[in-house]
C-alpha cells in the first residue's frame, strides 16, 4: 500500500462514515482497508478508527476513517466524529428505501453543521443483492453486517438517488462491499475531489503552521516528526 | 463539539450564572437538593421503595469468631460506632457519619466521608432486610439503656429451620448474633424499637421469599457442610460451563475463595453479610470467579431489587413472549458481536441467555430499550451470574450506577465525558493543553471506556477487576481508572498529535496490562507488579481525591450545557425530518414550534410531578410516622426534557389546549386565572424557548400560563390534526396542522380547511348543525378581536380619543363601533346566507330551495356593492381602530356574543323567536315588508323538518360575500396563531381582565401594571362574571342573542339615519342586568377552574329551567319555522332585501 517510489506529496484526510444501521458502513471500510469481507467481530461503540492510504498519480492521501455506530441513539454523538471531517461517506442500503431517507438527513446535517467544503459521497451499498448487479453475485446469505434484513432486490432506483445526489452536488456511487465492486472507486473519487487548498490547510491548529504542504514534501518533513510519522505509518 | 464548543458553553453558562447562579442550570429540585430518601437509598443501595424512617446513634458489637480470628486483639469482638437506620423493610448500620433523620439538614445527610461518599455501602456495617432477622432480644446492659441482640437467619436454610433439633446438633453451626447498643435518649430508643418491632412483624411473611432468593447465591453452596456438597450448586454464570476468563492459578482464585469463605463464615453471607475493613480489601484484590456474581449483586444493591420482585424476570419473559419490537431487532443484530471471543458466546446457550436478558430488560424499561454496549456489559455479567441476577444488575446499572448512559439520547454518557474532560483539565493541565492544541478529542477514546465499563477496552480479566470495585464504590471508579490510564501514559500521549496516534498509544497500553510495570527493577517484588496493579494503585491512590461528590458537582455543572447540546441536535434533526408540509413554514417558525411543542409537554410533566409529590407529601403527613407499607416511592426520575430521552413526544388534548393558549389569544379561557399570584412580567417566550421554568412551584393545573379554553372548535382542530386517531399529536401532526393553516395558503385553502373541519363525515356537506357550529367557531375565534390586516381603518388616535369620550358618555360602545360588532353582523349574515343557499337534503324541499337558490348564481356580483354598503357603513362611521382599546371592546363583545351563539346552537333557533315576541317594527315601510317576505322564504330553510346542508362552493361563496369574513379567512385566522413570538403578556395574562375593567370603568384599555391584577380582582371578577354568566346562563344567552341580532338589524337600518342613538342607551341598560347579577358569582373562584360544560350543570339551577334543559339535551328540538324569526336574521335580511330589489 505505502508508496515505495519517489516521495509524493502526502496529506491526511479525515473521513467519516454515516448512515442507518446495517447498511454496510463497516463492511465498506473493511473492504477498503483490508480488502476483506467478514462479520465484524468487534462491536462498534461510538466509532471505530481506521486508516488507509490512497495513491493518486500526483499525491498520496491518507484517509483517517471514522466508522460510526449506526444505531439511532448514537446519532447525537456523530458531531463529535464529523467535526473537522473533510470528507463524508453517507451510506444507504439500496434495498431499503428508509435508509435513503436517513441518508438524506445526514447529508442535510453535514451541509449545515460540518466544516464548509466537506466532500460528501452518497453511496448505495449492497449492489450484489440486486438483479442488475454488474458484479453478478446474487446470493444473499452470509452477508455479515449488511445482508441480514434485506431480502431480494433493489428498492431504490439509481435514477432517484442519482438525481438527488446531483441536486445536492454529491458524489454518487453504487457499491457492493461484499464483492468489492466500486468500493475503491469511491475513496479514489473522494481523494480526487478534495480540493488542493483544503489539503494545504490540514485540520487542527497544530498543523496550521505547516506552509505549502502539498507543494514541497521535504520541507514538510523538516517541520516536525509528526508529519514524518504519518508518512511512515502503514495502514 | 467537545473541546472548543465546550469553552464557549462554559463561558455562556458562566455568564448565565452571573445573572442568576441557578438559573443557567436546568436543575431539578432533586439535583440541587437531593432528598434524604434518595441519599439513604444510594448509601445502602436500597430500592426506591425504601425511605429512612428512624435513625439513632448506636454501637455495633460483633462477637469474636472462634474459628479463625482468635487473635488476642479481638478477644472481645469488634466494635463499631455509627448510626443505625431503619426503613420500611431494612435495618442498616454504617460507620459513615451521616444522618438521614427527618430533622437533619440535607447537608448533614450528604456530607459523606466514607470510601464511597454515599454512592454505595461505605464504611463498616450491614444492610439487613428485616426478613433476614430471626430474633431480636433486649439485653441488660450497664452502659446503655437499650441493648439489642440480633440473631439472623444467616446460614439457616428452609429445611433446617423446620428441624431445630438437627440445627442444635450441628457442631459446626454458629448462629450469627450481633449486639447493638442504642445511644439515644430513652424516648428516641423506644421510638426506634417500636418502629423496628412493627417492621419485623411486617417482614415475617417475607422470610420464605428471602430464603428462595438467597438460595441462588453461590455462598449458600460454598458454606454448606461437607456432607451436603453434592447438591447442585447455584448458577454462577456461564463460567461454570465454559470456564471463567483468565488462568485461575494466575488469578490465585483458590486462595481468594478460601479467604472469602472464611470472611463469609465469620461475617455472614449474602443478605446478612456484615462489612468490615477486610471486606473492602478483599474486593480490591479481585473477587474469586464463583463469588463474583454474588458480590456484584450484593454491592450494587441489585440483590435487594431481586428480593423485592423475585419473579419479575421470568414474568416479564412470559408476558412478552413472542412479541416483536424495535429493540428486539436491534438486539438480534448484536448478539453475535458480544464478547465473541468468549467461548460461551459462541454457543447457543450463551447467546440465548444474552438474548433473554436484554429482551426482558427492553420490555421493563422501554425508555431505554436497547443500546449498543449493553450487549457487551450483559455478556460480561452473564459469565459470572445467572440470567435473573444479570437482569436485576442491569436494572441497577441503568437506574442508579450509570444513569442515562444507555438512554435514547445517551445524555449520561455525554455528560460523563464532559465531567471526565473537566477532571483531566484539572488534574493534568499539561496533557489537557496538549489535547486542546493538537485538537484531539478525548471523548473519542474515553467514551467507549465508560459506555462499556472498560469491558471491551481492557482484557476481560482486568476489566472485571475494575467492575469489582465499581459495583461497591460507584461510578467515580470509572473516572479514577480513566484518569490513571492517562496519567500513566502521559508522556507518550504528549507525543501523540492526532486522534489516530492517541488511540494507538492507548490500544497498545491495554494490550500490555499483564506485563510487569517495572521490568528492569532489581526488586523482584516490584518486578512482580504488573501494569494493571500499577493502574489500580494510581487510580485509587493518586486520584483518591476524586469522590462521588466531585463527580456529582461536575455533573451538575455540565448538565445543562450537555442537555442543550443534545436538544439542539435533536431539534435540528427533528425539524429536518419533518415532512414536506413543514416547508410551508419558515425555519424560525418550525424552531419556535418545536420549542413550544416540547415546552408544553415538559411543563406539563413537571407540573404533574410536582402535584403528585405534593399529594404524596400530604398523604404521608396525614399518615403520621407509621412504618407501615408506603405507597410506592419512585426514585425521582426526571422526565420530559428532550435531552433526557423521549419520556413522551405525544401531545394529548389538554396539552394541545395549553399549546394553543400559548400562541393564540382566542384559545385562552375566559375564566380568571386560577392562581392569584402570577407574575405577568415573566416572559413566557423565554422559558418556552429554552425549557426553563421560571417558577416551578405552581399547583395550578396550567402552571403559570393562562387557563386554556375548551371550545368545540379546539376539539375539532385536535381531531383534524390527529390523523392517526390516536388521541394524541406528534410534532409532525402539529406542524402539518399548522402548516395547513398558516403555510402561506391562499384564502381558498383556509376556507376549505375550515369547511373540512366541520364536514364530519367528509361527504362534502355541512348540515345545519355544522353551519351553526361554524358560526360559533367564528365568534369564538374573534371574541378577543381580530388580528391581521383589516381594511377600513381610519386614523387610530383620533378615533381612539373619540371613542373614549364616547364610551365615557354613553357607557356603551359607539354605534357600530368596533370591528367586532361588524364581525358579529358578518357572522349573522353568514348564518342566514348559509341557510338561504343551502341545499336541501330531501327532494321535498326542492321547490322552495329552488326559489331561494335561483338568485344564487348572480349572487356575488350583484351583492358585492350592497353588502359593502350595509356592512361597512357601520364600521366606517364608527371607529375602526385596532389598538388595544378596541381590542378590549371587541373582547367584551366577543365573548358575550360568542357565547350567545355557542348556547344558541344548543338552545336552537326555534326557541329564540318564541321569546322574541316582537319583530323589529320600528322601521317600517316597504323595506320591512319585503324584508319580511324575504325572510319568510329564508326561514323555510330553518325548518328542521327540511334537513339541509351547504357544500364547499356554497360555503366559499358565502364567506367571500362578506369582506370581514374574507379578511378573517385571509389573514385574521392564520395570523392569530403566533408561533414565534407568542402572545404579548398583556394578552396572554390578562386580556379578559383588561377588557372588562376598561368597559366597566368607562375608560379605555389600560394595561394593568404588573402586579395590580389582584387589586382589580373585585371589579374584574365581576365583569368576568358577566361573561361567565352569559356563557352559562342559557336564558340570558337567548335574550342576549336576540338583543344582539335586533341591534344589528336596527343599526343596519339606521345607517340611513346616523345620529339616532336611543337604542344604544337601551342596549346599555340591557347590559347592566347581567353585570349586576353576575357579581353574585364572581367571588366564587373555584368555579373558574371547572370546565365550562360543568359550569352549565352548576348554573342549571339558576337558569331558566326550560332553557337549561335544552342546553343539556343532546338532540336538537325542532326549529319552528315561524314568522318571528326576522329578529334573528334581520341584519342579513336587510342586505338580502336589496338583492331582491336589484333583481326585480
Amino acid at each position: 500500500m505505502a508508496d515505495s517510489n519517489a516521495p509524493k506529496p502526502s496529506s491526511s484526510v479525515k473521513l467519516v462514515l454515516l448512515g442507518e444501521a446495517a447498511v454496510g458502513k463497516s463492511s465498506l471500510v473493511l473492504r477498503f482497508v483490508n480488502n476483506d469481507f467478514q462479520e465484524n467481530k468487534e462491536p462498534t461503540i461510538g466509532a471505530a478508527f481506521l486508516t488507509q492510504k490512497c495513491n493518486l498519480p500526483s499525491r498520496t492521501i491518507k484517509f483517517e476513517i471514522w466508522d460510526t455506530a449506526g444505531q439511532e441513539r448514537f446519532a447525537s454523538l456523530a458531531p463529535m466524529y464529523y467535526r473537522n471531517a473533510q470528507a463524508a461517506l453517507v451510506v444507504y442500503d439500496l434495498t431499503k428505501p428508509t435508509s435513503l431517507v436517513k441518508a438524506k438527513h445526514w447529508v442535510a446535517e453535514l451541509q449545515r453543521q460540518a466544516s464548509p467544503g466537506i466532500v460528501i459521497a452518497l453511496v448505495g451499498n449492497k449492489l450484489d443483492l440486486t438483479n442488475d448487479s454488474e458484479s453478478g453475485q446474487g446470493d444473499n446469505d452470509g452477508d455479515g453486517a449488511e445482508g441480514e434484513d434485506s431480502g431480494d432486490a433493489r428498492k431504490v432506483s439509481t435514477e432517484e438517488a442519482k438525481s438527488y445526489a446531483e441536486e445536492e452536488s454529491l458524489l454518487f456511487f453504487e457499491t457492493s462491499a461484499k464483492t468489492g465492486y466500486n468500493v475503491t472507486d469511491v475513496f479514489t473519487a473522494i481523494a480526487n475531489a478534495i480540493p488542493e487548498t483544503s489539503l494545504k490547510s490540514t485540520r487542527g491548529p497544530g498543523a496550521s503552521n505547516v506552509v505549502s504542504r502539498g507543494g514541497d514534501e521535504q520541507r514538510v518533513n523538516l517541520n516536525g516528526p509528526r508529519e514524518a510519522a504519518k508518512e511512515g505509518c502503514a495502514c | 463539539m467537545f473541546n472548543i464548543s465546550s469553552l464557549v458553553q462554559k463561558a455562556q453558562s458562566a455568564a448565565q450564572q452571573l445573572i442568576d447562579p441557578m438559573q443557567g442550570l436546568n436543575l431539578t429540585n432533586s439535583d440541587r437538593n437531593p432528598s434524604k430518601g434518595s441519599l439513604f437509598q444510594n448509601q445502602f443501595r436500597l430500592p426506591s421503595s425504601q425511605t429512612p424512617l428512624f435513625e439513632i446513634p448506636a454501637e455495633l458489637t460483633i462477637p469474636p469468631s472462634n474459628v479463625t480470628h482468635g487473635g488476642k486483639d479481638h478477644d472481645r469482638g469488634w466494635h463499631y460506632a455509627g448510626r443505625l437506620h431503619l426503613s420500611e423493610s431494612y435495618l442498616c448500620f454504617s460507620t459513615t457519619p451521616t444522618s438521614f433523620a427527618q430533622t437533619a439538614s440535607t447537608s448533614t445527610s450528604s456530607a459523606f466521608t466514607g470510601q464511597t461518599h454515599g454512592a454505595g455501602p461505605s464504611g463498616n456495617g450491614f444492610t439487613f432486610p428485616l426478613c433476614a432477622i430471626r430474633r431480636v432480644e433486649r439485653l441488660n446492659s450497664q452502659n446503655f439503656q437499650f441493648s439489642l441482640a440480633i440473631t439472623t437467619w444467616n446460614g439457616i436454610t428452609q429445611e433446617q429451620a423446620k428441624d431445630k433439633e438437627a440445627l442444635k446438633d450441628r457442631k459446626d453451626f454458629r448462629e450469627q448474633r450481633i449486639t447493638i447498643q442504642l445511644a439515644g435518649s430513652r424516648q428516641a430508643c423506644e421510638r426506634f424499637c417500636d418502629g423496628l418491632k412493627k417492621g419485623l412483624r411486617g417482614a415475617v411473611g417475607s422470610v420464605g421469599k428471602l430464603k428462595k432468593v438467597v438460595a441462588e447465591c453461590y455462598s449458600e453452596y460454598l458454606l454448606r457442610p461437607e456432607e451436603k456438597k453434592n447438591a447442585a450448586s447455584p448458577d454462577a454464570g456461564l463460567g461454570v460451563i465454559f470456564k471463567y476468563p483468565g488462568d485461575p492459578k494466575k488469578l490465585r482464585d483458590r486462595a481468594k475463595m478460601r479467604l472469602w469463605a472464611e470472611y463469609l463464615r465469620d461475617n455472614g453471607r449474602n443478605a446478612t453479610i456484615i462489612r468490615q475493613p477486610t471486606f473492602h480489601k478483599l474486593i480490591r484484590v479481585g473477587l474469586p470467579n464463583r463469588l463474583r456474581g454474588e458480590m456484584w449483586e450484593l454491592t450494587s444493591g441489585s440483590l435487594y431489587l431481586r428480593l423485592e420482585t423475585p419473579t419479575l424476570y421470568i414474568d416479564t419473559l412470559d408476558k412478552f413472549s413472542g412479541r416483536e419490537s424495535l429493540a428486539i431487532d436491534e438486539i438480534e443484530k448484536d448478539l453475535n458481536r458480544s464478547l465473541p471471543e468468549y467461548p460461551g458466546f459462541q454457543s447457543e446457550e450463551g447467546i440465548n441467555r444474552l438474548r433473554r436478558v436484554l429482551t426482558a430488560y427492553s420490555w421493563i424499561n422501554p425508555d431505554v430499550g436497547y443500546c449498543q454496549a449493553m450487549n457487551i456489559v450483559v455478556a460480561a455479567l452473564l459469565i459470572y451470574m445467572s440470567e435473573t441476577q444479570a437482569f436485576f444488575l442491569l436494572s441497577a446499572l441503568c437506574d442508579r450506577l450509570v444513569p442515562g448512559y444507555y438512554s435514547s439520547t445517551m445524555y449520561g454518557t455525554l455528560l460523563d465525558q464532559k465531567v471526565f474532560e473537566s477532571l483531566v483539565e484539572k488534574t493534568m493541565p499539561i496533557l489537557w493543553e496538549h489535547l486542546v492544541k493538537s485538537d484531539v478529542q478525548l471523548s473519542v477514546v474515553s467514551l467507549p471506556w465508560f459506555l462499556s465499563l472498560y469491558i471491551n477496552s481492557m482484557p476481560l480479566v482486568f476489566a472485571f477487576r475494575v467492575l469489582d470495585v465499581f459495583f461497591v464504590e460507584g461510578p467515580k471508579v470509572l473516572f479514577q481508572v480513566g484518569l490513571a490510564i492517562l496519567r500513566i501514559n502521559g508522556e507518550e500521549l504528549l507525543d501523540a498529535a492526532d486522534d489516530g496516534a492517541f488511540i494507538s498509544v492507548l490500544k497498545s497500553y491495554f494490550s500490555r496490562l499483564d506485563e510487569s510495570a517495572h521490568p528492569k527493577s532489581e526488586n523482584p517484588k516490584l518486578r512482580a507488579i504488573n501494569r494493571f496493579q500499577e493502574l489500580m494503585v494510581v487510580a485509587f491512590k493518586e486520584f483518591s481525591a476524586i469522590t462521588h461528590g466531585t463527580i456529582q458537582d461536575l455533573r451538575l455543572k455540565n448538565k445543562d450545557a450537555v442537555l442543550n447540546n443534545i436538544e439542539n441536535f435533536a431539534k435540528r434533526t427533528a425539524i429536518r425530518n419533518l415532512g414536506p408540509d413543514s416547508k410551508l413554514l419558515s425555519p424560525d417558525e418550525l424552531g419556535a414550534l418545536y420549542d413550544r411543542f416540547y415546552g408544553v409537554l415538559y411543563e406539563r410533566q413537571q407540573r404533574d410531578h410536582i402535584i403528585q409529590e405534593e399529594q404524596r407529601r400530604r398523604a404521608k403527613a396525614s399518615k403520621t410516622r407509621a412504618s407501615e407499607a408506603f405507597p410506592e416511592h419512585r426514585d425521582h426520575v426526571e422526565k420530559g426534557r428532550v435531552g433526557l430521552g423521549p419520556s413522551t413526544s405525544l401531545m394529548d388534548y389538554d396539552a394541545f389546549r395549553e399549546f394553543l393558549a400559548g400562541v393564540s389569544k382566542w384559545a385562552i379561557s375566559d375564566a380568571p386565572p386560577a392562581s392569584p399570584r402570577r407574575d405577568p412580567s415573566s416572559d413566557r417566550n423565554a422559558y418556552f424557548g429554552s425549557f426553563r421554568r421560571s417558577d416551578p412551584v405552581s399547583l395550578s393545573p396550567w402552571g403559570t400560563g393562562p387557563e386554556p379554553a375548551n371550545h368545540e372548535f379546539m376539539q375539532r382542530l385536535f381531531r383534524k390534526w390527529d390523523v392517526t386517531n390516536s388521541s394524541s399529536l406528534t410534532l409532525q401532526n402539529v406542524v402539518t396542522g399548522l402548516a395547513q393553516i398558516k403555510g402561506g395558503r391562499d384564502i381558498m385553502g383556509t376556507i376549505t380547511y375550515f369547511f373540512e373541519l366541520y364536514d364530519d363525515d367528509c361527504d362534502g356537506k355541512v348540515d345545519r348543525e355544522g353551519i351553526l357550529r361554524v358560526s360559533e367557531a367564528l365568534l369564538f375565534l374573534s371574541r378577543r378581536g381580530l388580528e391581521g390586516v383589516l381594511s377600513t381603518s381610519d386614523s387610530n388616535t383620533m378615533l381612539n380619543g373619540a371613542s373614549e369620550a364616547d364610551s365615557a358618555a354613553t357607557s356603551s360602545p359607539p354605534i357600530g363601533g368596533t370591528v367586532n360588532e361588524r364581525f358579529l353582523g358578518s357572522v349573522s349574515a353568514f348564518i342566514r346566507r348559509c341557510f338561504e343557499y343551502a341545499d336541501p337534503d330531501r327532494p321535498g324541499n326542492q321547490d322552495e330551495v329552488a326559489q331561494t337558490k335561483s338568485p344564487g348564481a348572480p349572487f356575488i356580483s350583484q351583492e358585492d356593492t350592497p353588502i359593502d354598503e350595509s356592512a361597512f357603513t357601520i364600521g366606517d362611521d364608527g371607529d375602526d381602530e385596532e389598538d388595544e382599546e378596541e381590542d378590549d371592546l371587541l373582547a367584551f363583545d366577543g365573548p358575550s356574543t360568542k357565547s350567545n351563539i355557542t348556547e344558541k346552537k344548543k338552545l336552537d333557533l326555534g326557541s329564540i323567536p318564541a321569546a322574541l315576541g316582537k319583530p323589529p317594527v320600528e322601521d317600517v315601510g316597504k323595506r320591512a315588508v319585503s324584508s319580511k317576505a324575504q325572510s319568510e322564504k329564508a326561514n323555510v330553510a330553518l325548518d328542521p323538518s327540511n334537513p339541509l346542508h351547504i357544500t364547499l362552493p356554497t360555503f366559499r361563496m358565502v364567506v367571500l360575500a362578506d369582506e370581514l369574513l374574507e379578511q378573517f379567512f385571509e389573514s385574521s385566522f392564520p395570523t392569530s396563531l403566533h408561533i414565534i413570538d407568542g402572545l404579548p403578556n398583556t394578552v396572554s395574562q390578562s386580556s379578559s381582565l383588561t377588557t372588562f375593567s376598561s368597559l366597566n370603568f368607562n375608560r379605555p384599555a389600560v394595561i394593568p401594571p404588573p402586579g395590580t391584577q389582584p387589586g382589580l380582582a373585585g371589579a374584574g371578577r365581576g365583569l368576568r362574571g358577566v361573561l361567565d354568566n352569559i356563557v352559562t346562563d342559557a336564558s340570558r344567552v337567548a335574550a342576549e342573542v336576540r338583543r344582539r341580532m335586533e341591534e344589528a338589524q336596527r343599526e343596519l337600518e339606521k345607517n340611513a339615519l346616523p345620529g339616532q342613538r336611543d337604542e344604544d342607551d337601551e342596549d346599555d341598560e340591557d347590559l347592566q342586568g347581567p353585570v349586576k347579577s353576575s357579581n353574585a358569582y364572581s367571588g366564587d373562584a373555584e368555579r373558574r377552574s371547572v370546565r365550562s360544560s360543568d359550569r352549565d350543570l352548576l348554573d342549571g339551577a339558576d337558569a331558566d329551567a326550560g332553557a337549561s334543559k335544552e342546553i343539556h339535551s343532546a338532540t336538537h328540538p325542532p326549529i319552528d319555522a315561524d314568522d318571528e324569526q326576522p329578529g334573528q336574521i334581520g341584519a342579513a335580511n336587510n342586505s338580502m332585501q336589496r338583492i331582491v330589489e336589484f333583481e326585480s
